[in-house]
């Protein structure tokens, strides 16, 4: 009898999210403005957990809910009972708020571990399943972080489940396709990135559920290691709004023009950002600044800002040295710069003056993935960026990769920025397992101490990253967007790494650091850092590490691997996109299919299909396409619109695009007052047109 | 520990609007025994209620009383019962100016005459959203069962002995082609003692009760659909308008038309604004919402919304056919069948002078539940409440408005309106169902201003299951062919939601996800060749603060 324990979030509701839902001052979203729902990938996991015990046709099989969260969290627990859930257990708490992924994960383990000894009398052969993530987090860290407490494997990214000979068999995602998989271990944590068919709720268990009273556990009946602020290892510095594009509307009515935008559009990106890295002056550590009491590389403006005031002041004062401040001389300071700060204010600068010695010490490093041979483009990436951040903390670039063989990728990952290359080879790793990979990347880790490990935000990385760093007791930050080192001399802390991410579906943004950790850990998004050009004649050293696993740590069986066909990747730079205007499905896939292949050839870059809602529901193409508010939400460098009308529900999903091109006939269609250039006219006319266009000037 | 059969209830009630509420919190009040439950296609309270609304304080403060003597004290009341009205524009608009009727009314009044009643001096100015979530707060507080997210199909009917077992609920997880998904659930059966029908206007189990037990109505059901936009402006502009001020303004630009538009004062500096008109138009491409468009650049209007951010938005029927238009059995002449009643709008309560309807829902719930109370015998039930109808303050009202709206619907405005005074010294005039009212026509303001219908739909929150078939059903695949040639199909026109297109020649309820379930389609196709039935659970509209 296998037991299947699934864990669900009250979440903010973000689909309802609207302008006023946010301080504008702040960014930070006023929770009371938005209804909290169940974490829409929790209700999946809920019907994926149902119909795995519907598949193995033992009833007996309990549903058990979990939640952590306020008293009122309670809510998605009788969503789970009016469903199919057979038990409900809320872990509630004020000890256990305000916490990262590693305090969440932590209780949530121990909570686990209870209901194994005191509901599953001790049986091993349970399944925990839950989201992928949650809409407000976004993190994807919690599974595997509690699957590393439990010290068992996770399947991540879960869309379809079969039972076969006896075993349960996941499809799930994987960098470039999806792979057919079963546990080899039990227990096992499977997260759900896509289940369609969430459940009904059912009357008589919809009544039974708000008669039922809901189990609650506290702090003290779980004896967690890791809770609340306290045991969090990451901590928020800073909530703001995300740049806001404004949309120029520009109409174009020339064909060779929109060709020539089309392709400035990447041009242009790369050299505005070339100046732009230009402009943003890199990091220098306080030794090696021209004065003393330089302190403009720190994390907040104001703080800037002051200590440029104290600068000045002790500057003029003829100061050289921190020694050189006398009680005198700061009660002195203090009347000069009573308009800017009190007395309490210039202590806390003085003292943080003091502090010049750099928090972390060690290496840059980069978790590389492979697949299918090669190492993926992200890699790269991430170590231009670690080249960066390694350049002004003035230490080295360090690649960590683990395969079957891959000390042949050296030689390009050191062309690529890299200094040293941390080798792990063994025959057990020539696929990913969460639980041989976690071993050898935290050993690998802890014998050389870098102060950064940075993971591509990929299927793999996601899992990956947060049981390397739950392991080592560090903190994670997820899917970052940038990562710049800043001080924070008020705090003590001077070089430490800033980790900026997208929440809340990309409606804020929140920059992290690390606390209490000996390693800075992030995994940054695909696409988001930039490669630097590779350099053939650099030097690098390629240093052979141990593998020390077996083969009954492997976790997991790889039934099969799936090419990406069928799947769609919204992660690219550019989007062609169909609406209705269309007119038929033929038509609808002729068209973009035209100009895909055109600017791929032109671009060389990889561009997708996309549809509005009203096109899928014609029948032009499948649902997975579908953008817009009820769809995925895309934000690709380029967005064409073919006749689409420009309905504010597919506007939405489309609001954190770079530029939009529109091409309707109607002239008076709303597209073309929230796009960048717009071209009115049939779609089949001005496609082959632009196709030629493109093709030309090459 | 014996198995608690939940598929069981004493009284079961559908629809938790004002009415259902009301009957479901005075029957558990009255009778603590009593299983109570009330059930919703929408997917909270108050999500499907919208209204303008101007409520009369007698009926709701029967109610509260009864129910809690403190609740007119309380927190909800304070940020629900702020505003009452002081004064009542009511203007005759021209295009270009506002000429005030107030005294006519007045006078009219002071005379005894009917139209009199027009004046809403005293009323609750309210949102009956938050009324409504008010309400289920209460019936919850007494252990009244509200639940949500439940869509019903049909009454379990025994015809022998003329009552209702229960209701089906509909089937879930069916997909658009018509397959079973993975997630299928049948629709459970609700066994109940008791059914309630509190649907709101033109219920779709009403109308299986109406057709399982053949009531009938003495005149043709009349409709009219309101469409309505909130609209956040400056505290000037508020402070201009007043919050204790409603405007009623007929002519411009519905002249011909049986309606008007109206604003209301709301809170946080909104007002709302809304265009009610009579389903018996005649212009085939007429939509409410251009009228409303155009009444929100009437100057008199403009002057209060100008710059103004609509927050909210929302479209509903208004039943308006009156007393003669309530279903009730051929032989007893219960307003229902049996085991259920039927109140609120789903009887056509409404005062179509009074354009209000809320104070008698509320009191029509509050009789289906004292009947329940008082009669052991549950078959009697229905023919208890309408005894109990027929004797209270409900039925006097519309007995006295019985002939307003046929009256103007057979002469007109001009000569309907003054010849209404009359009341009820006119015959009662039989008028034809809305739909037949269709003429080749077009409206004389058209195009004059846009509506952005997708910027309306958004703003109502409008939620279904994309994969479910749709319940908007077209009957006759050639009838909307001849239909276009006649008429230009005016649902692509009038549905608010814009949910219906012309696909490649074919018309298809092609968003029937961004139904506002104000149900129009089912009464105003020219050919009366759409059934509006209610889709999966939990689907629909979001109002707020309508």
């Amino acid at each position: 009898m296998s037991n299947y324990i699934v864990l669900v979030k009250q979440v903010p509701d973000i689909s309802q999210i609207s302008d006023n839902a946010f301080n504008p001052e702040t960014g930070t979203l006023i929770r009371s403005k938005l209804a909290n729902v169940i974490n829409d990938l929790d209700a999946q996991a809920l019907a994926f957990a149902h119909q795995m015990r519907a598949l193995k046709k033992d009833e007996s099989g309990k549903i058990i809910v979990l939640s952590m969260g306020p008293p009122m969290a309670d809510e998605v627990l009788r969503y789970s009972l009016s469903r199919c859930a057979d038990t409900a257990i809320l872990l509630t708490d004020r000890l256990l708020g305000g916490a990262d992924t590693v305090a969440t994960a932590n209780p949530l383990a121990f909570a686990i571990r209870k209901i194994v000894k005191e509901i599953l009398n001790n049986s091993e052969d349970y399944y925990i399943i839950t989201g992928m993530q949650s809409v407000d987090g976004d993190t994807a860290q919690v599974p595997a972080q509690i699957a590393s407490e439990l010290g068992i494997s996770c399947i991540g990214y879960a869309t379809h489940v079969a039972y076969e000979g006896g075993r349960f068999e996941f499809s799930s995602i994987i960098t470039g396709g999806s792979q057919t998989v079963a546990a080899r271990k039990m227990p096992i944590v499977i997260t759900v990135a896509k289940y369609e068919h969430a459940l009904f709720p059912q009357f008589a268990l919809t009544r039974k559920a708000n008669a039922t009273q809901i189990i609650t556990w506290g702090a003290a009946d779980i004896n967690a290691t890791q809770i609340g602020l306290k045991g969090s290892r990451t901590q928020v510095t800073r909530v703001f709004p995300p740049e806001k594009t404004t949309r120029q509307c520009k109409q174009i009515t020339n064909i060779a023009e929109l060709a020539e935008i089309i392709r400035n559009t990447f041009k242009e990106k790369s050299e505005e950002e070339h100046t732009q890295s230009e402009k943003k002056a890199q990091y220098v550590l306080p030794e090696r600044r021209v004065s003393t009491f330089d302190r403009s590389y720190d994390a907040l403006d104001a703080d800037c800002e002051a200590f440029a005031l104290l600068e000045r002041s002790l500057q003029t004062h003829g100061i050289t040295n921190v020694a050189q401040i006398t009680e005198e001389l700061t009660e002195t300071i203090a009347g000069e710069l009573e308009q800017s700060m009190n007395r309490k204010q210039l202590d806390e600068l003085l003292v943080a003056l003091k502090i010049r010695t750099p928090k972390y010490s060690g290496d840059v490093w980069v978790a590389a993935e492979c697949d299918e041979g090669e190492v993926i483009l992200s890699t790269f990436e991430l170590i231009g960026k670690a080249r960066e951040l390694a350049d002004s903390l003035k230490v080295q670039v360090g690649v960590i990769i683990a395969g079957e063989s891959v000390s042949t990728y050296g030689k390009a990952l050191i062309a690529a920025g890299a200094d040293k290359i941390y080798s792990i080879e063994s025959p057990l790793l020539k696929d990913f397992d969460p639980i041989t990979y976690e071993k050898v990347f935290s050993e690998t880790v802890q014998t050389y101490k870098p102060q950064i490990v940075l993971y591509a935000a990929t299927p793999q990385g996601r899992a990956l990253a947060p049981m390397v760093s739950y392991n080592l007791g560090c903190g994670l930050t997820a899917d970052c967007t940038s990562l710049d080192i800043k001080d924070r001399s008020k705090k003590g802390e001077i070089a430490v790494l800033l980790q900026t991410r997208p929440a809340l579906g990309g409606n804020v943004m929140a920059t992290i650091c690390t606390v209490s950790s000996s390693v800075q850990m992030a995994t940054a998004r695909p696409g988001v850092m930039k490669r630097i050009a590779a350099n053939e004649n650099r030097i690098g050293e390629i240093i052979p590490c141990p593998a020390n696993i077996s083969k009954s740590d492997l976790s997991i069986e790889i039934i099969a691997k799936h090419k990406a066909s069928g799947k769609v990747n919204f992660d690219v730079p550019v989007i062609v996109s169909g609406g209705k205007g269309l007119r038929c499905k033929q038509s609808f896939e002729q068209l973009l299919d035209e100009l895909k292949a055109s600017l791929h050839e032109t671009l060389h870059i990889a561009v997708e299909e996309g549809a509005t809602r009203a096109a899928v529901e014609q029948g032009f193409c499948e649902r997975l396409r579908q953008i817009g508010q009820t769809g995925t939400a895309v934000a690709p460098q380029l967005y064409i619109a073919l006749g689409i009308s420009g309905a504010i529900q597919h506007m939405i999903g489309v609001a954190n695009a770079g530029t939009i091109i529109a091409v309707n006939n109607d002239p008076s269609a709303p597209i073309f007052k929230q796009c960048d250039y717009y071209i009115v006219g049939n779609v089949e006319d001005i496609v082959p047109q632009l196709v030629e266009a493109l093709a030309k000037e090459e | 520990m014996e198995q608690k059969n939940y598929n069981i209830v004493d009284v079961l009630i559908v629809g938790a609007g004002p009415a259902g509420l009301a009957a479901a919190a005075t029957v558990k009040k009255k009778k603590p025994e009593l299983n109570v439950c009330v059930i919703d296609k929408g997917h909270a309270a108050g999500n499907h209620n919208l209204s303008g609304a101007v409520l009369e304080q007698q009926a709701l403060h029967e109610f509260l009383n009864y129910m809690d003597s403190h609740l007119l004290e309380s927190e909800d009341a304070k940020t629900i019962l702020t505003r009452t009205v002081a004064h009542d524009t009511i203007s005759l608009f021209t295009q270009s100016s506002a000429i005030p009727l107030h005294a006519l009314v007045s006078c009219a009044n002071f005379f005894g005459f009917n139209i009199g009643a027009m004046l809403h001096k005293g009323d609750y100015i309210v949102s009956i959203s938050q009324l409504t979530q008010w309400f289920a707060k209460i019936a919850a507080s007494v252990g009244v069962e509200v639940l949500h997210g439940f869509s019903v199909e049909e009454l379990v009917w025994d015809k022998i002995t003329k009552t209702a077992t229960g209701v089906k609920l509909i089937d879930q997880g069916w997909s658009k082609i018509g397959k079973k998904q993975q997630n299928f659930v049948p629709g459970e059966i609700i066994q109940a003692k008791y059914v309630i029908l509190a649907e709101g206007v033109d219920g779709t189990v009403t109308r299986d009760l109406i057709q399982k037990a053949k009531l009938v109505r003495e005149a043709e059901s009349l409709f009219s659909i309101g469409v309505k936009e909130l609209i956040q402006v400056t505290p000037e502009q508020y402070a201009k308008f007043t919050a204790q001020r409603v405007v009623h303004a007929m002519g411009y630009p519905v002249s011909d038309m049986f309606g008007g538009g109206i604003m209301y004062p709301y809170v946080e500096n909104c007002i709302a604004v809304g265009m009610i008109v009579g389903l018996d138009w005649q212009e085939k491409d007429f939509n409410p919402q251009d009228a409303l468009a155009t009444f929100k650049e009437h100057k008199f209007v403009k002057q209060f919304i100008d710059g103004g951010t609509v927050v909210e938005t929302g479209a509903k029927m208004i039943p308006e056919g009156g007393y003669r238009t309530i279903p009730r059995d051929a032989e007893t002449n219960s307003i229902g069948c049996g085991n259920v009643a039927i109140v609120g709008d789903s009887a056509a309560l409404v005062n179509m002078i009074k354009i209000k309807g809320l104070h008698n829902a509320i009191r029509s719930g509050m009789i289906a539940a004292t009947a329940i109370a008082n009669s052991e015998i549950s078959s009697a039930f229905a023919k208890n409440y309408t005894k109990d109808l027929e004797n209270s303050a409900v039925v006097q009202e519309l007995k006295k408005a019985q002939n307003f709206r046929q009256t103007i619907a057979r002469f007109g405005n001009v000569v309907g309106m003054p010849l209404s005074i009359l009341g009820n010294l006119l015959p009662a005039y039989n008028v034809e169902a809305d739909y037949k009212a269709m003429t080749q026509k077009t409206y004389k303001y058209k195009g004059k201003k846009e509506f952005d219908k997708a910027q309306f739909t958004a703003l109502a929150h409008i939620e279904h299951r994309e994969e479910q078939p749709s319940h908007l059903k077209i009957l006759d695949a050639p009838t909307c062919i001849e239909c276009a040639e006649k008429f230009g199909q005016p649902c692509i026109t009038f549905c608010p939601a814009g949910v219906y297109e012309d696909i490649a020649g074919t018309l298809k309820a092609a968003n029937a996800s961004n139904c506002l379930h104000c149900k129009t389609c089912g009464r105003k196709c020219p050919y009366n060749n759409i059934l509006w039935t209610v889709p999966e659970g939990g689907g629909g509209p979001q109002y707020k603060r309508m």
